[in-house]
């Protein structure tokens, strides 16, 4: 047998599609030959780590993403002033001791030293970065065709305005399994995600929207790069930004955003 | 392992796989003390337990998607022991510094150390096997890109504008160039071992 037939054999494996004969030649084969079982064996790891590796990608980043947000949020609560008093000390350390002569620095000075550390903390952090919500003016769902499912319309209508996406997110995917094709739905559909940091389901709504060619084409573009910038991924973020044609409603919010991350 | 009854540590597990932001949460406010505490002792900072920390998870969730993994054991041993090592690692890579070696922070069992492991070297595969994965030429990376992700193979060759047969078959000497690959390695043979 080749190695081709071999191979070939392995995949119909792992893919179920051996014919009853295959089968039998394949157990034969695994049986007379321990080589050909371990080879086997590793050619069915990679089949399965590529499987879920490929089609994983974005479910990985996704929880990445919400991990690095969560670490984020629990490791600032811990006391911020001890660190960076420990910080300050260490570098008040390091430089006086590079200095042939030692300084020894008066009690209070490491006070001065901490406050002025707060302070240009607060400072930088403060002017950290444009941020989505400087950006993102959220437009007024008004849905006008109607329809037959005028209830869910209105509650998804109520829900969207008052800012509860969560709910809106709910009557919204109703109207859409209703109406597939309606971009007006997918649209505001992508907004209450991405106001619910469900980033990478927002950015396949909005890359649809993109590819179209509705309305809501443009605004797509926006929303998305939007989405990019609340996950404080600029580069992604000023790419879209860049493809936004002058024509565009959000063009000069755009521009002036483009300037910020650049 | 597989007869026994899932541990209720289990719906962390199902947390990573769902995404679930509560419960993630719960296993830093509870869990992410201890390690943070470990790191600093030795060596480390905030940041750094952070990362440790989260490179873990990702690595728990990795081997959860890819396999079955079901704790039968508390994931609170089992979580400690994977970051403690992965930060003992970072720390001969890096330097030579002094370690202390705190066993007493959690109650380790057999059991925990046997889940501990088994992510390791599951772990250490992955890494070979994405290794491998790059040492592939550029046509066998887009065909097996391709192939795994676009799930229908008739779809895959009518956008390859091939034959379906054709398709499989050059899907299959790549996968066997792969497995060839990994078989060579010398960190194979040295997991293999463990096994």
């Amino acid at each position: 047998m080749t190695p081709e037939e071999k191979y070939e054999l392995f995949e119909k494996f792992c893919s179920n599609e051996l014919s009853i004969n295959e089968k039998a030649r394949l157990n034969k084969l695994i049986e007379d030959d321990d080589v050909v079982r371990q080879e086997l064996n590793v050619y069915k790891e990679l089949y399965a780590h590529l499987d879920t590796n490929f089609n994983s990608k974005k479910e990985e980043e996704a929880l990445k993403t919400n991990l690095k947000k969560i670490g984020d949020n629990y490791f600032a609560k811990m006391p911020k002033g001890k660190v960076i008093k420990e910080k300050i000390e260490k570098k008040i350390h390091k430089e006086t001791t590079k200095k042939s002569k030692v300084i020894k620095l008066p009690a209070w000075s490491y006070a001065v030293a901490a406050s002025v550390a707060i302070i240009f903390g607060v400072y930088f952090f403060s002017q950290s970065g444009p941020k989505y919500n400087d950006f993102a003016s959220i437009p007024e769902l008004s849905i006008t065709e109607r329809g037959d499912a005028k209830e869910i319309v209105k509650n998804a209508e109520n829900a969207f305005n008052s800012k509860n996406y969560v709910v809106a997110e709910k009557y919204l995917s109703e109207l859409i399994s209703r109406d597939e094709n309606n971009t007006e739905y997918q649209f505001y559909y992508g907004i209450s995600l991405v106001e619910q940091d469900k980033y990478v389901e927002a950015s396949q709504v909005f890359k649809s929207l993109q590819n179209g060619n509705s309305v809501y084409k443009h605004k797509a573009v926006w929303f998305e790069a939007l989405n990019q910038l609340k996950q404080k991924k600029y580069d992604q973020c000023a790419e879209l930004l860049k493809i936004l044609p002058a024509e565009a409603e959000d063009y000069n919010q755009a521009q002036k955003l483009l300037k910020k991350i650049q | 392992m597989g007869n026994n009854k899932p541990h209720p540590d289990q719906k962390y597990i199902e947390a990573l796989l769902k995404n679930d932001t509560i419960l993630l949460s719960e296993i830093y406010e509870k869990f992410a003390p201890k390690v943070v505490g470990y790191i600093k002792k030795n060596s480390g900072d905030d940041s750094r337990a952070q990362d440790i920390i989260q490179e873990t998870l990702i690595t728990i969730y990795k081997q959860a998607k890819e396999k079955e993994l079901k704790l039968t054991c508390p994931f609170d041993a089992y979580f400690f022991l994977l970051c403690k090592r992965k930060w003992l690692n970072e720390l001969k890579k890096s330097s030579q510094k002094e370690v202390t070696i705190n066993e007493e922070v959690v109650s380790i069992n057999d059991e925990s150390v046997r889940f501990a492991e088994e992510t390791e070297i599951f772990n250490a595969k992955h890494e070979l096997f994405t290794e491998m994965f790059d040492q592939l030429g550029k046509a066998c990376k887009e065909l097996l890109k391709v192939t795994f992700t676009i799930k229908s193979m008739e779809e895959v060759a009518q956008k390859l504008g091939q034959s379906y047969a054709y398709v499989r078959k050059k899907k299959s000497l790549c996968i066997g160039q792969l497995t060839q690959l990994v078989q060579n390695a010398p960190k194979f043979n040295r997991l293999k071992n463990l096994l």
